[in-house]
């Protein structure tokens, strides 16, 4: 009895004395909750400093700045700039490439055109890694579980040798199984609400670049007719 | 112009190993959280260290007996240290409750007396040496040059009185060991005493078992005619009632006897019938069994713990009562 009583429960016991595959797919977990964790921070950074620039440069071009002097600044400078700047930086170099007097409308379709080939290149480079995240948050459980399954088996089949079966013959088992699914759940969480909450923040960029896009292609469109 | 030249190439990630710190960070936190956060060892009760007494007032009354004895001898000053120590000794020795109360008394007792002995022993030699020391120098002051013989006869006096003294103690020891003998009676006469009680306690104790267990059987036994006589009525109300209901076949020769198996549900419902010993009137057989389907609401006793004894009824009919 006293074995069984005061046996060590120690989070690192339990997970030293799991058996291999529990340990292995707490392994995985671990860099899955890792990784995840590591894209979440990054994310949060580049949506932010999305965020910034966009609200920057839509204040600086809406006060009436000159179109010119912020290719200037967008194109030629190193400084870093952002997307929404790199969309009107394509946009305004395709209208320039066009000698003066040329048809209006196929000037507008090729603005356009490259606009929209900068605004895709740049929404997949907001949008990576945001997949990883939604993969974590939907199969980590699942691989929790499978630990977690895979260590009650095994404290179960310990079972059936004991004459006696008593709770804590199996206790330790569940309790070092069900850590895979803490651990599984620890890294679903988390990468769940980052997705969603990027997803969103980066829905409502596009559409802010998108009616720039619009916005912009129609101010290009009357300076090109006057 | 190549749009890829607009690519500000520090731009395409930032804070990416600061990403990384952090997301290690957590996890930091997360596995101490695991391992300090959650009390993950259960103490086990420890035990319960319990010191078993099995006479509560031992340490005051031991230190009395052993007073007693020691009365005739030198005041309160030996006395006094005896009471400290004691108690001290029965706590080392009480943990172990199995072999319980004289052990304890004995080692006290044995112990002591020895220190008693050393003491007082030491005491009369101190006090009869410097008498004599200052005798002889009052011998030496008056005659310093008396003859040796005299000398020796003062030696031989002292020796006698020395060989005195020494009997003196002796006749002390003697004393002593006969108090000690006594003491050790008077204790073995106390433990008797106790072993008696303790034995006239287990009897009565058995006594009181004793008739509780007959009072015990007494009741069960009761409750048992209880229950039967219950049963014994049901079966006879349920004989009754089949009874009032045959058509009895008229003019059968003798006392033919029907034996049925009758199976019950709870609340008196017939299950199954089946003859198990026949008349060997095929009428007869029939006339009861059908006053048994007629009867079928049986009366069956109130009490549920009961019907365990209806379940499984044998119905015997006699022809002529």
């Amino acid at each position: 009895m006293n074995t069984t009583v005061t046996q060590d429960m120690s989070f690192l016991h339990l997970i030293t004395s799991a058996s291999l595959p529990v340990q292995l797919v707490m392994l995985i977990l671990v860099m899955m909750s890792f990784l995840s964790w590591w894209y979440i921070f990054r994310k949060l950074f580049v949506i932010r400093s999305e965020v910034n620039r966009t609200d920057e440069f839509e204040d600086v071009f809406w006060r009436g700045a000159d179109l010119n002097a912020l290719y200037q600044r967008a194109a030629s400078s190193r400084y870093e700039s952002g997307s929404l700047e790199r969309i009107f930086a394509a946009g305004f170099g395709e209208f320039n490439k066009h000698p003066a007097g040329s048809d209006t409308e196929a000037v507008m379709e090729s603005t356009r055109r490259a606009m929209r080939a900068t605004y895709q290149r740049e929404m997949d480079r907001l949008e990576s890694h945001l997949s990883f995240l939604a993969t974590v948050g939907s199969v980590s459980p699942y691989v929790g579980l499978l630990g977690t399954v895979w260590g009650i088996m095994n404290s179960f089949r310990s079972l059936s040798s004991v004459a006696q079966a008593t709770i804590a013959h199996v206790a330790p088992g569940i309790a070092e199984a069900l850590i895979a699914t803490a651990m599984g759940l620890f890294a679903a969480i988390p990468a769940v609400v980052a997705y969603n909450r990027y997803a969103t923040a980066i829905d409502r960029l596009s559409t802010r670049f998108e009616s720039f896009m619009e916005e912009l292609s129609n101010v290009l469109q009357r300076r090109s007719i006057r | 112009m190549s749009i890829s030249a607009l690519r500000n190439p520090s731009d395409s990630e930032p804070k990416k190993i600061l990403s990384g710190a952090l997301a290690l960070f957590v996890h930091v936190m997360f596995i101490a959280m695991m391992v300090f956060g959650v009390n993950w060892k259960n103490h086990p009760p420890e035990g319960m260290v319990v010191e078993l007494w099995s006479e509560l007032p031992k340490p005051i009354s031991t230190p009395v007996t052993p007073a007693k004895p020691s009365k005739p001898i030198p005041p309160a000053e030996p006395v006094k240290p005896k009471p400290v120590e004691p108690p001290k000794r029965e706590e080392q020795v009480k943990p172990e409750p199995i072999k319980p109360t004289p052990q304890p008394k004995e080692v006290t007792s044995i112990v002591k007396k020895p220190e008693i002995e050393l003491k007082q022993k030491p005491e009369p030699v101190k006090e009869i040496k410097p008498d004599l020391e200052e005798l002889k120098k009052k011998e030496e002051a008056e005659k310093l040059k008396k003859l040796e013989e005299q000398k020796k006869e003062q030696e031989q006096k002292k020796e006698l009185e020395q060989k005195k003294e020494l009997e003196k103690k002796k006749a002390l020891e003697q004393q002593k060991e006969i108090e000690k003998q006594k003491e050790l009676q008077k204790q073995q006469e106390l433990q008797k005493q106790k072993e008696l009680a303790a034995q006239k306690q287990k009897e009565q104790e058995a006594k009181a078992r004793r008739e509780a267990e007959a009072q015990r059987a007494a009741q069960q036994a009761a409750a048992r005619n209880q229950l039967a006589s219950e049963i014994g009525k049901y079966k006879a109300l349920i004989l009754a009632k089949i009874r009032s209901r045959i058509v009895m076949p008229p003019d059968l020769p003798g006392n033919p006897v029907v034996e049925f198996k009758v199976t019950l549900l709870p609340g008196g419902d017939i299950l199954d019938v089946r003859l198990s010993k026949s008349s060997g009137h095929a009428a007869f057989d029939s006339a009861v069994e059908r006053a048994i389907f007629l009867s079928k609401p049986l009366p069956l006793p109130p009490d549920p713990a009961l019907f365990n004894e209806f379940r499984n009824l044998n119905i015997t009919v006699h022809y002529r009562e």
